[in-house]
């Protein structure tokens, strides 16, 4: 029996279908007698609709029309609450609210009808600013605008200001960012009243859609079935809201009677659907003069657009992250996901991380300068060890070094001798260069008590021929789930990578593995995988077919002859926690996260000071992530996610107007090139996790979290000036720059 | 997108009587690269598209005794690759400036010079102009990072989106429009016009002519030429602010000075007073420095694209000490 797999790069298990043109995405998919699916949304940001009228010129009678009166079962998209209506149903509260949708056999009729579609909208005070949520100007939402709240207490913040030696504070904000997946939202569906409802679609989390459904159309389980298509990308954008789109789909198809497919355009799509989290967070730290942190406040704010949707779990995950991988022993945290007028901000990759770790790590530079520490210098005297507790009083109990990672990370990009260098070098330069970095770490799984409810299911059978299926509802959005776990079940029962077979996540034949999300696929639905081929090779080791030391064709005999004298020869795996695992909800205390993946990120940048141009020429990634399945999918990742995390910080700016966006189109939503990219140099240390499949741990995200606050304390390191919001545009530094009018370009 | 009706000329005297007498009617593809964009959004529903890419006679670029023919369906990235152009740095960097090799593979010179404005508002439905129902314009006090800060006393205060036209006025070129009655030349300085209501247009093409040619006029070759783009980023964007010249020297003097401002204006913008503070003067650092201040002398800041005046002033010193320095290929001028 060999283990050959974990650890190498294997082909992509789709990746022949994929560059053969052979995957079929969901818009490849057409049905015989198939309509299409428009959606009518408000222009107004809040309002109650008093009207809906057709225009003339359209030949209504041709459409299928679904308002909110159409719905069979509960107006609402189930997921966390029960606010969010399918079809706006009497208010508004967010520009692109749907209100009523249109299908059609004629694309472009269609597009002319859903324009002359008139929303009669009398129109409210809207809310726009986290500011003005929090001082309900306007009472948009519940009582008091507030989606959630966190409280986080550790020691006695309280009695730690009066003894530091300095006290440092600060403000730090970012802002949305769409999450541009190459292929757009999309959905067909089949509804038939006496059958049930099926839709095929983009999305990472097919149960869902499932859930979703059934409460929508008040059905049984069994009547709702859910198939995934290929996906050409989520990063948490094909988390939630396909449960909307797949939902509007199969209203107007139980409706007219026939398919309908949905499909939406780049502009739709990144007006419409959720984007990242706007975030405002203010810090106050007690520090002692030889540079240990007393005490850390920290005031945690995102908004989270006008219905719940993810936002209490994405409050949840940027919580527990905004103490940063230190050790403080003092330390209050209080966060609130606010209401604002916006379409509902979700899922994306980091996941209210990136937000709250930019900025503290563009805090702890702001403390390590007004205590005389460097940056690196600060952040070894305070790195979280072994056996310490974070905020919520989890354990360290893995054998985390962030020193060793920060001295490689530093070593790796020549830190020491080039910030020294272009201290000495920038001096009369108007192009000045500069170094940053940023310490961090991202938890692996749900937050909390997270995967004890999801408790994840992964099946595997086993046929005559000896191959094995990997059944689970874990999705292929590009990531590499198909390939890690054929690697995983291959190795386990020391069989060839093409003799495990993917099943197509569709709900009437997989078991919920949970959502494809918080970085769990690899670990926790890996070690699923693992363990579900385990009890496979158990069950024909305890049946007396299997030798021990048995070839991949004693394999295939031991299958063959267990079917034929016992039936189907399946195994299951069902999550279980860790041993010493604790987390209380009521208290926000315990064990956050099984495990964390631990990096240190180091950016290289050129400032242009005249013309504002800002240039990332190198970055060093390196990062502990337990047994690295795929180096070539793992360090794809993270070149990935550094890519994104650029343009989060440097050019993704989502500009609101009246509570739409008004830069939906990618001519002017700008994201980074290849051109805009440094070569992005990976490193992986490797300490296995023992609950983690081969000791892997989770990674998708963690890269999304460190890039921008190295960047902007890169550019600090340049230029001198202290940038506290992302993404830096060139009027944000010129601002910075305090450059007047009449300032002459030097050199 | 509109359902519309499509035409496939073979020639001019077959696509001219395509086109129609109204502006929105009809719309002429070439490379496509702006107009299906303005289609899907539907910025612009034509009933008509009338593809030219079929007219031979708008192909090729060649040299006459008046000068060099541009033909208008040459792709940006034949005229930044013809060897012609290595006499005209600043259209070759204009062209080059276009960042995206796909772009620059299916734009065209008359695309380039036909574009619509990428104003957000004109581009989102609010019409050219982008006024509210009082007729005020949204944008001085709107989102107006990307627009004007100069020749924008209204009513538009979109920027030319055109990256070939700075560099094309500065060499003095002129563009040949074909219609029915025959062909005219409008110097390329003339072809651009602030629109005064949303029924205009930013050129002076009617809507029954077509771009045919771009003529660079005889002894242009002689100028000194560069163009010189601001960009927040490398690839697929627009510059911020752009500054063309081109100079005739003499004895390391400048003879005679063209700047022209992109991105800046509704119009590709002259800067007289910088061309004028550079008479006589050799090209160094401090003349320079001194025509950028003088080029932004009358820039009228929005509230929020105060930073362009900046990077339009060092857009117009950076380009003229690129022109000044010797031309590495086929130098002829320069100092």
């Amino acid at each position: 029996m060999k283990k050959h797999l974990i650890g190498r790069p294997v082909p992509r298990k789709e990746g022949r279908a994929k560059v053969t043109g052979q995957a079929r995405y969901v818009d490849d998919l057409v049905f015989p007698g198939m309509l299409y699916g428009a959606t009518v949304r408000s222009r107004v940001p809040r309002g109650r609709i008093k009207g809906i009228s057709f225009g003339e010129g359209i030949p209504w009678h041709e459409f299928t029309i679904v308002t909110a009166k159409d719905i069979p079962g509960e107006n609402y998209v189930a997921l966390i609450a029960h606010d969010q209506p399918y079809l706006a149903d009497g208010a508004v509260n967010h520009s692109e609210e749907p209100v009523v949708l249109l299908a059609h056999p004629e694309k472009y009729l269609l597009e002319e009808a859903r324009r002359a579609v008139q929303l009669e909208i009398e129109a409210l005070r809207p809310t726009f600013t986290i500011e003005d949520s929090l001082n309900k100007k306007e009472i948009i939402w519940g009582e008091d605008n507030l989606f959630k709240s966190y409280s986080v207490e550790k020691g006695n913040v309280d009695e730690v200001w009066a003894r530091a030696d300095f006290i440092v504070e600060g403000e730090y904000r970012t802002g949305a960012q769409e999450q541009l997946y190459i292929e757009t939202n999309g959905m067909i569906a089949v509804a038939i009243p006496e059958k049930g409802v099926t839709v095929w679609g983009s999305m990472q989390c097919p149960y869902y859609v499932h859930k979703a459904l059934m409460a929508l159309f008040g059905l049984p389980a069994d009547k709702v079935r859910v198939i995934q298509s290929e996906t050409g990308g989520g990063f948490g954008g094909k988390e939630e809201y396909p449960s909307m789109i797949a939902g509007h789909a199969a209203l107007l198809a139980w409706k007219s009677g026939k398919p309908v497919k949905i499909i939406y355009d780049r502009a739709e799509d990144m007006a419409a659907t959720t984007k990242r989290h706007p975030s405002r967070t203010r810090h106050r730290t007690a520090v002692s003069k030889d540079g240990k942190l007393l005490g850390m406040e920290i005031d945690f704010v995102i908004d989270g657009g006008a219905y719940t949707t993810l936002s209490p779990v994405v409050l949840s995950r940027g919580t527990i992250h905004a103490p940063g991988p230190y050790f403080c022993p003092n330390v209050r945290i209080r966060s609130r996901a606010v209401a604002t007028n916006a379409p509902p901000h979700g899922a994306f990759r980091g996941f209210g991380a990136p937000q709250s770790i930019f900025a503290l790590e563009r805090h702890l530079n702001r403390v390590a300068r007004a205590i005389g520490l460097t940056p690196e210098e600060f952040r070894r005297r305070n790195f979280i060890q072994p056996g310490q507790t974070t905020a919520t009083g989890q354990v360290i109990r893995e054998n985390v070094n962030m020193n060793h990672l920060l001295e490689r990370a530093l070593v790796l990009s020549d830190y020491h001798a080039k910030t020294a260098r272009f201290a000495r070098e920038n001096s009369g330069q108007r192009r000045k260069k500069g170094m940053g970095f940023a310490s961090f770490m991202h938890g692996a799984g749900f937050t909390g008590s997270g995967e004890q409810y999801l408790a994840s299911v992964v099946e595997l059978e086993a046929t005559p021929q000896g191959r094995v299926r990997v059944l689970a509802a874990s999705t292929e959005i590009g990531q590499g789930t198909n390939t890690i776990f054929s690697q995983i079940a291959a190795d386990a029962l020391g069989l060839d990578y093409d003799s495990i077979e993917i099943l197509k996540p569709d709900t009437a034949s997989v078991p919920n593995s949970g959502p494809t999300v918080a970085s769990r696929t690899c670990m926790v639905v890996g070690k699923l995988v693992e363990a579900a081929a385990l009890g496979l090779q158990q069950t024909l080791v305890g049946s007396g077919y299997l030798p021990e030391g048995y070839t991949p064709a004693g394999f295939e005999r031991a299958c063959k002859r267990y079917i034929e004298s016992h039936g189907p020869l399946k195994s299951s795996s069902q999550y279980q926690p860790p041993p010493g695992i604790h987390w209380d909800d009521a208290t926000y205390y315990g064990d956050a996260y099984g495990t964390y993946a631990w990096a240190v990120y180091v950016a290289e940048v050129t400032v242009d000071t005249v013309t504002f141009e800002i240039e990332v020429n190198d970055f060093v990634a390196v990062q502990e992530v337990g047994k690295v399945i795929h180096p070539v999918l793992a360090a794809g990742q993270i070149e990935g996610g550094v890519a994104q995390a650029i343009g989060y910080a440097l050019y993704e700016n989502v500009v609101w107007n009246e509570g739409r966006m008004f830069n939906s189109q990618m001519t002017n939503y700008i994201m980074p090139t290849a051109v805009d990219v440094p070569p992005i140099r990976v490193f992986f240390e490797e300490l296995p996790y023992s609950y983690g499949p081969a000791g892997a741990k989770g990674l998708g995200e963690l890269p999304m979290d460190g890039a921008a606050p190295a960047i902007v304390n890169a550019i600090e390191n340049a230029t001198g000036v202290s940038i506290h919001h992302i993404p830096v545009m060139p009027e944000s530094l010129m601002e910075a720059l305090a450059v007047t009018e009449k300032a002459v370009e030097r050199a | 997108m509109q359902a519309f009706e499509y035409a496939h000329p073979r020639s001019m005297t077959e696509a001219l009587p395509l086109l129609g007498s109204r502006w929105g009617e009809t719309e002429i593809l070439a490379g496509g690269t702006d107009l299906l964009s303005l289609m899907k959004n539907y910025v612009v529903t034509p009933k008509r598209v009338v593809n030219i890419k079929g007219l031979r006679e708008l192909r090729g670029i060649r040299g006459t005794p008046e000068g060099i023919y541009i033909g208008a369906l040459v792709t940006l990235e034949e005229l930044r690759t013809s060897q012609p152009m290595h006499e005209y740095p600043a259209l070759a960097q204009a062209a080059a400036g276009v960042t995206s090799p796909q772009i620059r593979n299916m734009g065209t010179v008359g695309g380039d010079l036909c574009q619509r404005p990428r104003c957000w508002y004109f581009r989102s439905g609010f019409g050219l102009l982008a006024r509210d129902e009082s007729g005020r314009s949204l944008v001085p006090q709107g989102e107006n990072r990307y627009h004007a800060i100069l020749g924008n006393d209204g009513p538009a205060y979109f920027v030319n989106p055109s990256s070939l036209a700075p560099a094309l006025i500065a060499l003095g070129a002129k563009a040949r429009l074909d219609g029915q009655n025959g062909e005219r030349y409008v110097a390329l300085a003339e072809f651009f016009v602030i629109p005064k209501s949303d029924a205009e247009r930013e050129n002076v093409l009617q809507p029954n002519e077509i771009l045919t040619h771009v003529i660079i006029p005889e002894g242009a070759w002689e100028l000194s030429s560069a163009t010189y783009e601001v960009r927040q980023k490398e690839a697929l964007d627009w510059p911020l602010a752009t500054a063309a010249v081109a100079l005739k020297m003499q004895a390391g003097k400048v003879a005679s000075a063209r700047i022209v401002l992109g991105h800046v204006a509704p119009i590709p913008w002259p800067a007289p007073e910088a061309e004028k503070s550079l008479a006589g003067q050799p090209i160094n650092e401090a003349t320079a420095a001194r025509a950028g201040e003088a080029a932004v002398q009358g820039a009228k800041p929005l509230s929020g694209n105060r930073y362009k005046v900046q990077l339009a002033r060092v857009a117009v010193k950076r380009a003229l000490l690129a022109a000044a320095r010797p031309r590495s290929i086929g130098a002829k001028g320069g100092v």
